[in-house]
């Protein structure tokens, strides 16, 4: 049978099957606004320019290595850091000892912001998200006999990038160990700070600079160490789509390396010590095929600069299973997602892994649920026989296509973010941030209306919440890192700190090379703070602008009957109030995920009300000062980084004290069920934990403010 | 909420209590008739203690960097001693009447002060309501001891022209862009405008800047100014860099100084007087009027035949109308 009388007869045989309903009818459209059909077959590919490619050769598509897997399966790399380094030590060593390969350091959000732990702006976040390192001596206790000659480390930071990686540097030349054998990554990706997580410092020009330094030093000094992490991770995790996570990522990939070009560097110089870092969701094929689009594209982009080097155009990456979509209802089924997640990074050709442990949606990973996320990854390559094929899916009509897809619409927004100007015009125009929040705001809607079905969400609900071990970060780390780092303060010749640090200031001022300027300023004892201010006093702190995209949330749910019920429910309140509802929604701390705020905020003015938002990093001072001032009926709170037993508290206090005890406190975010007694008996009305369905929320608050 | 007697909102506002400040906002903006009344009481009392501040009114484009350039410029004031209150109009989406309300967002500073005082507020549904609200709000925060009011609006509608009439300086906030210097502002926008302000003039922008300023310049030559005294100035800017702030808040302190030794500052607000009584009238009309029984039956019937092309609209109006003075004859 040739191909066209084979399609033909599977049209009849379709059509009979769905008895006269058209196959169409089964197409399904994707988030990214790619149409699938049921059935994918050899025309469906021809003369896709992404296919018929060999591993290991331009442009990448099967894979930058000619072996991949085969020859050498990829790194299980898991991310964790909490509470002092000591304690982040321990487990580390233990997570080796069991069979993971490099280590990939999570810092504390006071860390990312370059405050020391004895900072007031940082109360609530000392040793909460990440481990708190202060000085080069915290960062020799977190890398005590981990031998950083040999061992890969992986370094989240990108807003204290500087002093964080010159600690690095300063800690393993007291290990003995020289620069030029130190092997790893720095994220080191400040633009999607700007979008996404909110952890930079400086404004974005001299923000830039930093990572063009240290590109720099690391090309003449650290041949073995990569540079930045272009990562789409934190973008797809706001919300955006595989899409949209592509093209913003290599549109910010694109921007370093004019960066580092503009600097003089050539271009084989550096750009093979670029890196990636992708988030894999729970579209399985789609994310498949999204890295195989990413490796062509910047194969693509690259050779616009005409690099010698094949390496310079091979994109590497590494990846994470996505934590949005862990739940914490039926918090066991995050097992399951993480494993397919897995498996697709895997499928996908990535080069290293991180699967997030189950109860990240709850709190911080225990010892158990670190244990099963990486044996989920240690059983998919020593178990499961994957690894012996280079691509297994190459070829496949339906991977292909999506490939291709993704090439051609990630390749329209590129092309979008050129016409502005390149990407760092484009995020100081918003047009990158509006994309994701829409995103952001549909995929909500959809989960909210049981479009995309979340198992123990908005389907198969059970009633108890299983998980009762959490690991929990005792509050006494802020005061041992504060002891710790007046200890540091005496001992330290205080002369020659002051003039390391002045010399900092001066090279931000006039120019040089600001890697070069803070190794010495870290060998001499002075701290993360310390080196931050020293630039901060010429650079600035950089102050986000926040927008809010209204109606996506209710264009996505259309004309549902919820929807106008509590649209309904406002405008009687207006009527019986003499205004709408207003709620504040905050975010305190150094938490800068702020995508859960966002949507909240988006979707209750679709609702009807009026919706305060805060600045960041607000203080429990400020939020309630900002609640008194616009006279709200109800403060949400949003925390997705552990602060919430004490910003929550101390905000309610603050409250009390200027005369706000009529104005209610709801939280929402990444809280422990556990958690929940506390804070009902701080005096908080209501917990939205993950997962909460919007309409039910919003139908909350209002019988909150409703009740006097 | 619940009621105090007006007593509790005087007190509160000239002890300078931020809640009850914030409180009394709430009542002025309120939608019931009765706290209106109320809120009407408290006003009344209250003005005495009025007319002592400068004050500001403040347009631009959305993305023109407004409160961005309000937090310099305020941050500028609390330096040298002021004491700051911004009154923030934000648009209400109309689909639901819900709204955003994201201007402290960029104003950090600001609003973690305690001798400044940001309040935003949604347009809301009401006709003509913004003009009275945002006025009395204006009084109350003088008479809590602000002695700068700014009133930020967004520069596309109406709004400006209402606000320009209640404040003693308008500033125009627009950026260089590339051709088209309008930039979409109304024209009628920059007619009513004392100064304008180039804003974003940093970086690679700086030429641009000046280019449009000397375009501004050339282009408020052609209007006729509102005073013989005051031709307004284009002014360059960078409310990130802080650069230019202090000249703005400069050539505010020189329109007030010129404009109160020639008398006209004491005139326009006496006309600003005027023109709010017309307007409470006319706010008390419209209140009077929707609010009959007899219109309120009537009205969605005769609106929906005119929608749907049953009733010519001039022959509806009319009608709607008559029945006003069939009223008033019984």
């Amino acid at each position: 049978m040739s191909e066209h009388q084979g399609k033909k007869k599977w049209l009849e045989l379709a059509e009979k099957e769905l008895r006269g309903k058209p196959v169409e009818s089964l197409n399904w459209k994707t988030p990214e606004g790619i149409e699938v059909k049921p059935l994918y077959t050899a025309e469906d590919i021809e003369g896709l320019e992404c296919v018929n490619t060999i591993p290991g050769v331009s442009p990448y598509v099967r894979g930058p290595k000619a072996t991949m897997y085969a020859g050498r399966p990829w790194t299980i790399r898991q991310y964790a850091g909490f509470s002092t380094a000591k304690e982040s030590n321990e487990f580390y060593r233990k997570n080796l000892a069991a069979g993971q390969k490099g280590l990939s350091v999570a810092f504390d959000l006071a860390t990312h912001r370059g405050y020391d732990s004895d900072h007031p702006r940082v109360v609530g976040d000392v040793g909460k998200a990440g481990v708190a390192v202060d000085s080069v001596e915290d960062m020799k206790i977190l890398f005590d006999r981990i031998p950083l000659g040999e061992m890969s480390v992986s370094m989240t930071m990108n807003g204290a990038v500087l002093p964080i990686l010159a600690g690095y540097i300063v800690a393993a030349e007291e290990q003995g160990v020289s620069q030029d054998k130190l092997a790893g990554t720095i994220q080191n990706d400040i633009l999607k700070e700007y979008l996404t997580r909110n952890t930079y410092i400086y404004p974005p020009e001299p923000s830039m600079r930093i990572v063009s330094d240290i590109i720099e030093y690391c090309s003449k000094n650290m041949p073995k160490y990569n540079t930045v992490s272009i990562s789409g991770y934190h973008i797809m995790e706001a919300g955006a789509n595989s899409v949209l996570q592509t093209a913003f990522t290599l549109a910010d990939g694109l921007e370093y390396v004019k960066a580092a070009l503009a600097k003089g560097l050539d271009i084989d110089d550096f750009a093979p010590r670029l890196s990636f870092f992708f988030g894999i969701g729970m579209n399985f094929f789609m994310d498949i095929a999204m890295l195989r689009a990413a490796r062509f594209l910047w194969a693509e982009i690259m050779s616009r600069f005409n690099p010698k080097k094949p390496q310079s155009s091979m994109l590497r990456t590494h990846c994470q299973t996505s934590g949005w979509s862990l739940t914490q209802q039926d918090p066991y089924n995050n097992i399951i997602r993480t494993t397919l997640e897995c498996l697709s990074a895997v499928l996908g050709g990535t080069q290293s892994l991180h699967t997030n442990s189950f109860d990240e949606a709850i709190g911080l990973p225990t010892d158990f649920s670190a244990r099963i996320a990486r044996n989920t990854q240690i059983i998919v390559q020593e178990e499961s026989q994957i690894c012996h094929v280079v691509d297994p899916l190459g070829g496949s009509y339906y991977v292909e296509y999506l490939t291709n897809s993704i090439v051609e619409e990630a390749r329209k927004i590129m092309k979008e973010i050129e016409d502005l100007g390149g990407m760092a015009k484009a995020i100081e125009m918003g047009m990158p941030k509006r994309m994701i929040e829409e995103s952001a705001a549909r995929k909500q809607a959809r989960i909210d209306m049981g479009k995309d079905v979340i198992v123990g969400v908005n389907k198969y609900t059970i009633e108890e919440d299983l998980i009762d071990d959490i690991r929990e970060v005792p509050a006494t780390v802020r005061d041992e890192q504060v002891a710790r780092l007046k200890e540091i303060k005496s001992k330290r010749d205080n002369d020659a700190v002051k003039k390391a640090l002045d010399a900092i200031t001066k090279c931000a001022e006039s120019g040089g090379n600001l890697l070069e300027a803070c190794i010495p300023a870290m060998r001499a004892r002075a701290t993360v703070g310390e080196v931050t201010e020293a630039m901060e006093k010429v650079f600035g702190r950089f102050v986000a602008t926040t927008q809010c995209i209204s109606g996506a949330f209710s264009s996505e749910y259309g004309d549902s009957e919820i929807i106008k019920s509590i649209q309904k429910r406002t405008e009687e309140f207006m009527n019986r109030e003499g205004r709408r509802p207003r709620i504040l929604v905050t975010k305190m701390g150094q938490d800068g995920h702020d995508r859960g705020m966002k949507v909240i905020a988006t979707a209750f003015a679709d609702l009807g009300f009026d919706v305060d938002i805060s600045p960041m990093f607000q203080t429990p001072e400020e939020a309630a000062k900002m609640a008194i001032e616009n006279d709200v009926h109800v403060v949400g709170a949003s925390s997705l980084a552990a602060g919430h037993k004490t910003l929550v508290p101390q905000l309610i206090e603050n409250l009390k004290r200027m005369g706000g005890e009529d104005i209610k406190v709801v939280a929402g975010g990444v809280i422990p069920p556990q958690d929940y007694q506390y804070l009902y008996d701080a005096g908080v009305a209501g917990v939205f934990g993950p997962g909460s369905v919007i309409a039910d929320t919003a139908n909350r608050v209002l019988n909150l403010i409703e009740q006097k | 909420m619940s009621l105090k007697d007006a007593e509790w909102y005087v007190q509160g506002v000239l002890e300078q209590d931020r809640k009850i400040l914030a409180k009394t906002i709430t009542l002025i903006e309120s939608s019931l008739p009765a706290h209106q009344e109320l809120g009407q009481a408290v006003v009344d009392r209250l003005l005495p203690h009025t007319g002592e501040s400068v004050r500001v009114g403040i347009t631009g484009v959305p993305g023109a960097g407004k409160s961005t350039f309000i937090e310099s410029l305020g941050v500028m004031l609390l330096e040298t001693g002021h004491r700051v209150a911004v009154l923030a109009v934000d648009p209400s989406s109309t689909r639901s009447g819900g709204s955003i309300l994201a201007d402290k967002t960029r104003m950090e500073r600001l609003s973690a002060s305690d001798v400044a005082f940001i309040r935003p507020s949604p347009s809301g549904g009401t006709l003509g309501g913004v003009a009275r609200k945002t006025r009395e709000t204006m009084l109350v925060c003088e008479a809590a001891g602000f002695d700068v009011v700014i009133i930020e609006t967004v520069g596309v509608g109406q709004s400006e022209t209402t606000v320009s009439s209640m404040v003693d300086f308008f500033l125009v906030l627009l950026i260089p862009g590339g051709g088209d210097e309008l930039q979409g502002i109304k024209k009628g926008v920059i007619e009513i405008a004392d100064v304008i302000a180039i804003n974003k003039a940093d970086g690679d922008n700086i030429e641009k800047a000046e280019k449009a300023r000397k375009e501004y310049e050339t282009a408020l030559h052609l209007l006729t100014p509102a005073s013989s005294n005051w031709i307004p100035p284009v002014l360059t800017c960078s409310a990130i860099e802080m650069t230019g702030i202090k000249e703005v808040w400069d050539t505010i302190l020189e329109h007030r100084n010129k404009l109160t030794g020639t008398g006209e500052l004491r005139e326009i607000r006496q006309k600003q007087s005027l023109d709010w009584m017309l307007s409470i009238i006319d706010d008390g009309i419209r209140d009077w009027f929707y609010g009959k029984p007899e219109v309120k039956k009537k009205l969605p019937k005769i609106s929906l035949e005119v929608e749907k092309g049953l009733k010519e609209p001039t022959i509806a109006a009319r009608e709607i109308l008559f029945t006003l003075r069939k009223e008033n004859k019984d």
